[in-house]
């Protein structure tokens, strides 16, 4: 293999490093501090700390707590992505049809996108409010007997409802996007090639828009995993009894309100290593079959 | 195969813009129509709307028997070829012409016969299981037509197919094109804004302007006789010379606006403001004679086999082009003299621009 030889200026380097800094920084670092600490056992004062081996690991995957909010992680996550890509995909498809008004349609679309997820989250609780809110009043008097502050379904329905709306409209404009991107002269000859319009939509459409279906269930799973920290705090904050806590607002409690740096570093150096797994299948597997 | 009719079809946009205005048009079994004119002349919508992209505002579309107005795109038997291939990028060539065959239930076996059938013609045998991304231009095209051959449909629609190739694969397809239809014998409609392709195509051209159609006819009796300064000037290359003029009291002679008299054996009324129409090629180069035009030469074009020459005319500067076999070389401002013979001076109202 022939290799291009640049003279050694240390220009690229400069040009590199704001971004190799950052990742030092605010990535490798943190990483390399949670490995070695989930290795200690710390006492709750920070005073003294003591090499432990695996006992933290042990510890976090045999506790009961851990693995009820994995799973309620694994559920959390599949809803968020599934949902939040099926609903944007739809509306991006209608939105697409749409001549008359089209960009009032997609600008308030896409307005979800400018909200932070605590905000939210705050706007969620005021509507679950059990006192005020909207939806609380509407589906009690629709005689479903809801309440998320006892019900541990009724819990993740809320923040579950929270992290899809907030989600659907930067799959929006994915998908837009990706819809524009087909030419128009395909979809025309698509028209004259198959008279149905759901066949033409998963014969054609779907298919072209595969590779940002992919890249959004890549992103829409990080934002699930990650993300929603704001909006489980702002709402539920992991309650009732932890139904809503997902790993990563466990290790925040666990580790900044409950003190237990060790194990708190365990469970985010496992979530590291589910996050990586996850992600390398979803390339390995998934990628080669979505691109054409 | 079928015959294509238009009765009085119009088309009127949601905001009011008219892009077709009334087009009458029977095309034949078997026929290859083919629309030309300039961009936004409504010769692509006309297209679209035989095909059933564009609804018709008014007027009717018969194909066949069968009028097919509000008949879904489908379902009226046409397939279409389109400028930028319009293949389906995440299935292979075969599935691409299969696709069509699929959606309206043939068998395996039947589309499987079509496919490999339409591949031998369209030399694209050994291309089947690729992608389309992994052909030229030329070999998208050739599988966008097979898709279409595939059907076997009532008519064929090719809206500028050629207009995405390089010049010399162009040429070549164009008789590839050409071969086909003849032999499949398939009623044709084929949109271009090119000529040339216009005129070696067509059985019958229509020529359209502003959303009319100027002129329906055979290729060379358009050329020979276009019905107005419009179609004069689109049809050839290079263009028509048009020259300002007023024919003269006894009518033997039309008078240029340097007082340069032209002879004419055109049936005439005397003193009549009329546009004079020699084509490039219809000009010859003379000694001074009571009808000839004297002209400076601006600039030559040498193309080996023959020899544009580009002159300027009178106190207007009116421009005229000449087309001169072999080679030839001039200096700009060396004067000539040109001559047409008087049957090959076409006349137009200079205000209609109405053939006379």
């Amino acid at each position: 293999m022939k290799r291009v030889q640049f003279g050694h200026s240390p220009v690229p380097y400069l040009f590199v490093a704001p971004q190799i800094i950052i990742i030092a920084i605010f990535f490798l670092w943190p990483a390399a501090q949670a490995v070695h600490q989930s290795f200690l056992l710390e006492d709750a004062f920070g005073m003294s700390s003591q090499f432990v081996w695996f006992r933290n690991f042990e510890d976090v995957l045999s506790s009961p707590s851990w693995l009820k909010s994995a799973g309620f992680t694994v559920v959390f996550s599949t809803l968020v992505a599934v949902l939040s890509i099926a609903i944007s995909l739809f509306l991006a498809v209608r939105a697409d049809e749409v001549i008359r008004g089209a960009k009032v349609y997609k600008t308030l679309l896409m307005w979800g996108y400018a909200v932070a997820p605590p905000v939210a989250g705050l706007l969620g609780i005021m509507l679950f409010n059990p006192l005020m809110g909207d939806l609380y009043i509407l589906f009690n008097k629709m005689g479903l007997d809801f309440n998320h502050i006892q019900n541990g379904n009724d819990a993740t329905f809320v923040v579950v409802l929270i992290a899809v709306w907030k989600q659907v409209s930067v799959n929006f404009i994915f998908f837009l996007s990706g819809l524009q991107g087909i030419p128009k002269s395909v979809t025309e000859a698509a028209t004259l090639d198959c008279k149905s319009p759901e066949r033409r939509f998963w014969t054609i459409t779907f298919p072209l828009l595969a590779p940002t279906t992919f890249f959004l269930m890549v992103i829409n799973l990080t934002y699930a995993f990650f993300e929603t920290f704001g909006i489980i705090d702002v709402s539920t904050k992991g309650a009732p009894g932890g139904a809503t806590a997902t790993l990563v607002y466990k290790v925040y409690v666990d580790g900044f309100l409950g003190a237990d740096m060790g194990g708190s570093s365990a469970q985010s150096v496992l979530l590291m290593i589910m996050v990586s797994v996850l992600t390398v299948f979803q390339f390995r597997f998934i990628e080669r079959k979505v691109h054409y | 195969m079928a015959t294509l009719n238009l009765k009085q079809v119009e088309k009127t946009y949601a905001n009011g813009y008219k892009a077709i205005h009334g087009i009458n048009l029977e095309i034949s079994d078997g026929e290859f129509a083919v629309l030309v004119g300039p961009s936004g002349c409504g010769k692509s919508t006309l297209l679209r709307m035989i095909a059933g992209l564009e609804t018709i505002s008014d007027g009717e579309i018969s194909i066949g028997d069968r009028v097919v107005n509000t008949v879904a795109p489908a379902d009226r038997d046409i397939a279409m070829v389109f400028q930028n291939y319009a293949l389906y990028p995440h299935m292979s060539n075969y599935a691409n012409m299969a696709y069509g065959l699929k959606n309206r239930g043939y068998n395996k076996d039947e589309i499987d016969r079509r496919v490999r059938e339409a591949g031998t013609i369209l030399q694209l045998t050994e291309l089947l299981d690729r992608k389309p991304r992994q052909l030229s231009g030329g070999q998208r095209q050739r599988v966008a037509m097979g898709r279409a051959i595939v059907r076997e449909p009532k008519a064929f629609l090719f809206d500028e197919p050629l207009s995405n190739l390089d010049a010399k694969l162009r040429v070549d397809m164009r008789l590839e094109i050409k071969n086909l239809q003849q032999r499949l014998g398939t009623t044709s409609v084929y949109v271009t804004h090119d000529q040339v392709e216009a005129m070696t195509l067509a059985d019958r051209l229509i020529v359209m302007n502003g959303g009319v159609a100027e002129q329906i006819g055979s290729p060379i009796d358009i050329y020979n006789t276009p019905a107005t300064r419009f179609v004069a000037g689109f049809i050839g290359s290079p263009s028509m010379n048009f020259l300002d003029g007023r024919v003269s009291n006894d009518r033997s002679h039309v008078v240029l606006t340097d007082g340069t008299r032209l002879a004419l054996d055109h049936n005439v009324a005397e003193n009549r403001d009329v546009v004079v129409g020699v084509r490039p090629e219809h000009l010859s180069i003379t000694t001074p004679t009571e009808s000839s035009i004297a002209a400076k030469v601006r600039i030559t074009e040498s193309l080996g086999a023959e020899t544009l020459v580009y002159l300027t005319f009178g106190s207007k500067n009116e421009a005229i082009t000449l087309r001169m076999q072999g080679t030839h070389t001039y200096a700009a401002g060396d004067e000539l003299t040109l001559y047409s013979n008087p049957s090959q001076i076409h006349l137009f109202d200079q205000a209609s621009g109405r053939r006379i």
